[in-house]
């Protein structure tokens, strides 16, 4: 088959290494940005021994201690939330990093990202706390579960406008967020399937901070919602809009977008065969794991065709390097770059891509490196890139260079770039020993153009 | 080239405007090219925000110390007509703003009176949410919300390239009226988070504007962020200069007040050049004090009032000084005004409509519309008879040349006579 990132037979078959796409370094550690935040250097290496599709087994596949790993976490994060600050998020941040299973994290952000349920707004880390867990525990699970999970609990009501609007239903335009943004995707639905939708809706009420219903306020009568008609309440309309063929092809898009690439524009054709592994027999996690083992995502179409987002930045800096750091103020710092955990800008989530980037965040992200990785300050020191080279066998005569730009970077340097930072950093403007701190090295390389990709 | 100061936003972008340099300069680059040739440039328009927290009491602010009703009401906390600092109309400032009175006999202050809004909210919350996002509460879902000023930055903002064109400068979370959709609007306590030490991040020899990307896939991705790269690398110069006026005791021409410092970063941030078109600054919020007087408010907002003026007047001698000012444009809100009697307390409560400050270089010094009357009340405060969005339409439409109909809803036509 000639590869065709356009033909959905070639994009959605197996990737299977070959002379002109060679399983590498490279592409293992492709894999690990998208799908666990960054690969350690035993993790690569271990990737490149078992191959891809070995390796997206056990990435995907649940870990075992996961689930007591969870239920901890859970705790932690549940405490945290009772109080204000950052608390809460700065578990979800420790988790991120330390969870045997990121693939499950990175799916949770994926759907914190699509709700764009933001704190802002419901003033509860408690319960955007438990919205969140909500989108770990359906998260790989079948869309329709996750879907009730989520409108069974009262952040997605207090921004869709319930909490403000006493025993009335939902507005119309709070139900078109539902079909046109959560579920079908744009244009889909008429405004006769909204209001039909709002009645569905009708007796469900915020109050006091929990949803509650109301049967005196429910709308018992026929309602007719995409074609079907019967007293359709939640539940009714939840299975309707979760099984149409719309919501499972807009998932698909949205997947791509978050798993391939921020400028991918992939055709109705192309998407159609994820679509389908996301309905019926299949769910969210068989659509996960058939992107990651596609030829489309190992494809130029895929590779470094994200930006990365400050949570993506940030664990990209850190998981390499085997480390644990203070994850509160890396909560701040993140929130600074425009990645407010818990607080994502609009329902639309963030816009991602080229969005993050303006003269400042992209100076504070050079600065959030340096931070990160200096010996001293905010983060304390708690990275160790000279141990990391020292345990991985780098030359110790270059500082580590250039193992840490293969943990880093790999083989995405230009020829220039390389020699500029073979002659280390030049007199002015640099602090401290020169080029053979492994700090310095990881923290200059963290702060490359290149690195901000994923 | 002639870059004209009001058609830099992408609304309007046309021969004269950031397109006609193509895609990768940003704008303050093309203006500094131009201004090396010999080229005569002109800044672009900038916005400042003040938002005063917790509701200011209009009535003792600009001062109605003719009218019988006013004094009958405020036994206690009225300022009487020798006290008043007298403009015009039978109106007077708050004592403690002298600095206010001078720019306003200097031409450069300009007061909107009697700005509201229909049914407008008594509850914090609510009121400030309606100011931020400059559309009334029951149109948009909570999710789906966003500010003005975050529209208007969206709106300028082209998706593929990577400006900064709106910051907010304070301690606090940046206010709500900065939310975009789309964009990040950073927030700034101080300089020195943002900027990098060293560690080879300001290193000359790194290659940052072109060179040739590795992958053939992420070429043009890489080159976007490698422009941004480039950007940051050339604005951090003139961030870490301004972040070096901001500790020399050259500063000290501000007086010692949080708004003032916080103005005395603007002026050093504007004077920088970045590129950045609105400031948000706030003063009140984020705890004690502010402007929610319901309590001996005499002493306490006399010392705000008096904060907000000289602050402001130093921020207009330090622009004035580079000749900033005919580009900077200030304008003052609160989420309401308050109540015409006096409580028990010896403060007021929540009230309604307030009057706005305009300040500038280009602003029509004087009093824009009637004092509100003090006998025709809403529950106890004065009815509006200028709604804010045709004050916001008027900043939009006659400072940034945007339209205003895609940002508020329509029908708030700009106000006459408030720029020169």
């Amino acid at each position: 088959m000639k590869p065709d990132p356009n033909d959905p037979a070639w994009a959605w078959a197996p990737f299977k290494p070959d002379a002109a796409r060679p399983w590498d370094l490279r592409l293992a550690a492709h894999l690990y940005r998208r799908a666990a935040f960054g690969g350690t250097w035993p993790e690569l290496q271990r990737a490149l021994t078992e191959g891809p599709q070995a390796t997206i087994d056990r990435l995907a596949r649940p870990a075992p201690e996961a689930a007591d790993f969870n239920r901890l976490y859970d705790d932690y994060e549940n405490a945290a939330a009772a109080s204000a600050g950052y608390g809460s998020q700065a578990w979800w941040l420790r988790r991120m990093i330390e969870s045997p299973q990121p693939l499950q994290e990175q799916v949770t952000l994926f759907w914190h990202n699509h709700f764009g349920i933001s704190n802002v707004h419901v003033k509860s880390n408690a319960s955007l706390c438990r919205h969140t867990h909500v989108l770990r525990q359906h998260g790989l699970g079948v869309f329709e579960a996750l879907l009730d999970a989520v409108l069974a609990q009262p952040a997605v009501w207090i921004c869709l406008g319930a909490g403000a609007n006493g025993k009335r239903s939902l507005w119309d335009s709070s139900v078109r967020i539902l079909m046109d943004r959560y579920t079908l995707g744009p244009g889909r639905c008429s405004d006769s399937d909204v209001r039909e939708g709002a009645r569905a809706l009708s007796g469900w009420i915020v109050s006091q901070g929990e949803l509650r219903f109301v049967p005196g306020e429910y709308d018992a009568k026929s309602k007719k919602i995409l074609g079907q008609e019967g007293d359709l309440d939640r539940k009714g309309l939840v299975r309707i809009l979760a099984k149409h063929p719309a919501t499972s092809q807009w998932l698909a898009q949205r997947l791509v977008r978050w798993f391939v690439s921020d400028t991918a524009k992939p055709s109705d054709s192309l998407l159609a065969p994820l679509a389908r592994q996301l309905t019926g027999e299949g769910n969210i996690a068989k659509g996960v794991e058939m992107l990651l083992r596609s030829n489309l995502f190992f494809s130029t179409e895929a590779y470094r065709q994200k930006v990365r987002s400050p949570v993506e930045l940030a664990l990209g800096i850190i998981r390499p390097l085997e480390g644990r750091t203070g994850t509160v103020q890396l909560a701040a710092d993140l929130a600074r770059l425009g990645q407010e955990l818990y607080e994502p800008p609009t329902i639309q989530g963030w816009a991602g891509g080229l969005a993050w980037l303006n003269p400042l965040t992209t100076l504070g992200r050079a600065k959030l490196a340096e931070a990160l990785l200096a010996v001293s300050g905010a983060y304390g020191g708690k990275l160790d890139p000279a141990g990391v080279v020292r345990r991985h066998g780098g030359a110790a005569k270059d500082g580590g260079s250039q193992f840490l730009i293969d943990l880093y970077l790999q083989g995405d340097l230009t020829p220039e770039t390389l020699g500029a930072l073979e002659a280390g950093p030049s007199a002015a403007g640099a602090k401290g020993p020169g080029s053979a701190d492994p700090r310095h090295i990881a923290a200059r390389l963290a702060s490359l153009p290149e690195f901000q990709l994923a | 080239m002639h870059i004209s100061r009001r058609d830099f936003f992408k609304e309007t972008a046309g021969a004269t405007s950031l397109l006609a340099f193509g895609s990768s300069i940003p704008a303050f680059l093309a203006r500094s090219a131009a201004a090396m040739e010999g080229g005569q440039t002109s800044r672009e328009t900038v916005l400042v925000v003040i938002q005063l927290s917790g509701g200011n009491d209009g009535l003792n602010t600009v001062v109605p110390y003719q009218d019988d009703a006013y004094h009958r009401s405020r036994p206690t906390l009225r300022i009487s007509p020798d006290q008043a600092l007298k403009l015009d109309s039978g109106l007077g400032l708050h004592p403690a703003m002298p600095a206010f009175r001078q720019l306003y006999q200097e031409g450069r202050l300009g007061i909107i009176q009697g700005v509201g809004y229909p049914r407008s909210s008594r509850d914090h919350d609510a009121a400030m949410e309606d100011w931020h996002t400059g559309v009334l509460r029951e149109r948009v879902p909570p999710g789906a919300r966003t500010g003005w000023l975050g529209r208007a930055i969206d709106t300028a903002c082209d998706p593929g390239k990577t400006d900064l064109r709106g910051v907010f400068v304070g301690e606090i979370k940046a206010p709500f009226g900065l939310q975009t959709e789309r964009v990040v609007v950073p927030s700034i306590k101080s300089l020195e988070e943002w900027l990098p030490a060293g560690t080879g991040w300001s290193d000359s020899t790194l290659p940052h504007e072109s060179g040739t990307p590795t992958s053939a896939g992420g070429a043009s991705l890489l080159a976007a962020v490698r422009n941004a790269t480039a950007n940051a690398r050339l604005i951090q110069p003139r961030l870490a200069a301004a972040n070096e006026a901001l500790q020399t005791p050259k500063s000290a021409a501000y007086p010692p007040f949080p708004l003032a410092q916080n103005l005395a970063m603007v002026a050093q941030l504007i004077r920088a050049d970045l590129g950045i078109r609105i400031y948000f600054v706030e003063m009140g919020g984020g705890g004690i004090g502010g402007f929610d007087t319901h309590a001996n408010q005499a002493a306490n907002h006399g010392a705000l009032l008096r904060e907000l003026a000289e602050s402001t007047s130093a921020f207009v001698g330090d622009l004035g000084h580079d000749r900033l000012l005919e580009s900077v444009l200030m304008m003052t809100f609160s989420e309401f005004g308050r109540t015409l009697t006096e409580s028990g307390r010896r403060g007021t409560n929540h009230g309604a409509a307030a009057p706005m400050f305009m300040i500038g270089g280009r602003v029509k010094g004087g009093l824009w519309g009637a004092h509100p009357s003090l006998t025709d009340l809403e529950q106890d405060a004065p009815k509006f008879h200028t709604d804010f969005r045709r004050v916001y339409a008027t900043v939009l439409e006659r400072w940034f040349n945007l339209k205003s109909e895609k940002i508020l809803s329509p029908g708030f036509s700009p106000l006459d006579g408030v720029l020169a």
